[in-house]
């Protein structure tokens, strides 16, 4: 049944073509086609009755499993949504959501602390916001994993999915939206220009150097070790220089740059000990 | 086929773990094939080490093992046993704010279903299949004890996995949702290898074809529940007293005293139960001769 014929309603109208109609109770109609179908069957009751002939009980038992799973479906939030939307695919982004620092208290905490450390960064030096940005990043890997603070660490240990690569993701995560926010928050130093953005080499590499002390130390104890150690150098180094610790000028970037080189290579070789771990803690 | 004729779905031998100074699993050796194994001891004598091997979340020091018949220690061979794997852990944790629905979605996730129709599929199966299809949509945190570990035990049934690791899975559960549990796990066990850690005696007899014994790191009996008991004829007596020299006594609901040990003569002995046997191996006293190590 193909073209224009006469509709209950008394007027000319099109139906769906048979062919067309076993497509869609096959549920192999594709967009646009799909739309316009669907359009029609919900106001032709003569292409619904037809329907009905072409697909069988299977396929409204087939609508009820679709609508219990609908209805029992997680409701995604705005993390999850705000990352779909970017085209993070539904189940990374699923995970992501679980992730326990990417969670609005965890962002708004951040947030605040940039806030306030731009403010003290105006009333003191720059270089304190350059210093203290990269920390942030690093507290959040150490929140992320690890038994002390994922209560489902020990079943994502022994998943098939690789738990180097869900730490991988949920790095990935923290650094994306610490380094958003502290974009953000760079844009409160003007005066800097480009050293503005003096933090984001600090920070990978002291997350990158934590992540490699992790199969040894632990996640916490590794960022522990890690941040204090930054801060003692940014400290030691302070009056090295006019333009603050010697670690925001060129030389000092190459070095870090250097160091999470070798750090990278470090996770890279150790990748493997974070599926069977003996001291993660 | 009979379980006995079947492959063994784990073979261990000689693993061994260190904590530091501690020595929590000293030469263990066992095998484990279809059905439910009962895996008892007291504190401390490395039952959950031991499960944790069995689930690749922990690598021993020494020894051979194999899963499923893939090698834990190779990276293919642990992700061929993460395949076929569901683990619930001791203490089984969950996200906050999660639904049950969410949470072994998630699970589900990281067991590889990405396809998110035929993994919602999955995961109401499971949770049908542990009586919780009515609680899908509630939030963990307003579960009871009973309730979240049906949650857990879902999480580890996504996939229909052929090994089962189950870490004290009743514990802390009351008599009507233990004997739940006892039904969902029983059946689990018609179709797959199930290994359970528990304290209770009486959950072995309950459930388990097969029980191994395990004290200090070391296995102190491997067999039927049957044998287990059996093990015990011939020192397990009552009178109407408390008997010092026994190796355990205890007043019993009747009023008379039961008593596990070296019977003196004459004594009245009865007929011992798996609890009586498992008393000769955990008490360092009695663990002279007759072991089957």
């Amino acid at each position: 049944m193909t073209g224009e014929e006469e509709t209950p309603m008394g007027g000319l109208g099109w139906h769906v073509p048979d062919g067309e109609l076993r497509r869609y109770a096959d549920r192999a109609l594709a967009p646009p086609l799909l739309w316009s179908t669907e359009a029609h069957l919900s106001a032709c009751a003569s292409c619904r009755g037809r329907l009905t002939g072409a697909a069988g009980p299977a396929l409204a038992d087939d609508g009820w499993e679709l609508l219990a799973a609908e209805l029992d479906a997680p409701v995604p939030g705005p993390i999850e949504r705000l990352l779909t939307r970017v085209g993070v695919p539904e189940h990374t982004a699923r995970l992501l959501a679980a992730t326990p620092v990417l969670r609005l208290s965890w962002l708004a905490a951040v947030a605040i602390t940039l806030t306030l450390t731009a403010l003290m960064a105006h009333l003191a030096h720059p270089a304190v916001f350059l210093a203290a940005a990269p920390l942030l990043p690093l507290a959040g890997v150490a929140l992320s994993f690890g038994p002390r603070v994922d209560p489902t660490y020990e079943i994502s240990v022994v998943a098939p999915m690789h738990t180097f690569r869900l730490l991988l993701l949920r790095c990935a995560a923290v650094l994306s939206t610490t380094t958003g926010l502290s974009l953000a928050a760079s844009l409160a130093l003007p005066e800097l220009g480009l050293a503005a953005v003096g933090w984001f080499l600090p920070a990978l590499v002291l997350t990158t150097l934590s992540l490699a002390l992790t199969p040894r130390f632990g996640p916490v104890l590794a960022a522990v070790a890690v941040g204090a150690g930054w801060v003692a150098l940014v400290a030691s180094t302070w009056s090295a220089g006019d333009a603050g610790p010697v670690v925001f000028v060129p030389a000092g970037q190459l070095a870090l740059a250097l160091t999470g080189g070798l750090a990278a290579l470090m996770v890279v070789r150790l990748r493997r000990t974070f599926e069977t771990p003996r001291r993660i803690r | 086929m009979t379980i006995a004729a079947t492959m063994p779905a784990v073979r261990a031998s000689e693993l061994t773990l260190r904590y530091g100074r501690t020595l929590a699993l000293d030469g263990v050796a066992f095998t484990l094939r279809d059905g439910v194994t009962g895996l008892l001891g007291p504190n401390g004598a490395g039952k959950t080490t031991l499960l944790r091997i069995v689930a690749t979340a922990l690598a021993p020091d020494s020894g051979q093992l194999t899963v499923l018949g893939a090698d834990p220690r190779t990276g293919s061979g642990r992700l061929a046993v993460r395949r076929r794997l569901g683990y619930l852990p001791q203490d089984p944790g969950f996200h906050p704010g999660f639904t049950a629905f969410e949470f072994v979605d998630y699970v589900a996730i990281l067991k590889e279903l990405t396809d998110r129709r035929a993994r919602h599929q999955e995961v109401r199966r499971v949770l049908a299949s542990v009586g919780l299809e009515r609680q899908a949509g509630k939030r963990i945190r307003a579960l009871s004890g009973g309730m979240k570990q049906r949650v857990a035990l879902a999480a580890a049934l996504v996939g229909d996995p052929d090994l089962l690791v189950l870490d004290e899975p009743t514990v802390g559960l009351d008599p009507e949702q233990r004997m739940r549990f006892r039904e969902v796990i029983a059946e689990l066990g018609e179709r797959r290898t199930v290994l359970l850690s528990t304290h209770q005696t009486e959950e072995v007899m309950a459930l388990c074809q097969r029980v191994i014994v395990l004290d200090r790191g070391t296995v102190r009996f491997e067999g039927q529940p049957g044998e287990l008991a059996d093990l015990a004829a011939g020192r397990v007596w009552t009178s109407g007293a408390r008997e010092p020299r026994a190796l355990a006594s205890w007043r019993t609901g009747s009023g008379l005293y039961r008593h596990v040990g070296d019977p003196p003569p004459g004594a009245d002995l009865v007929t011992p139960t798996v609890e009586d046997g498992y008393l000769l191996f955990v008490d360092p006293s009695a663990t002279h001769g007759g072991e089957d190590a």
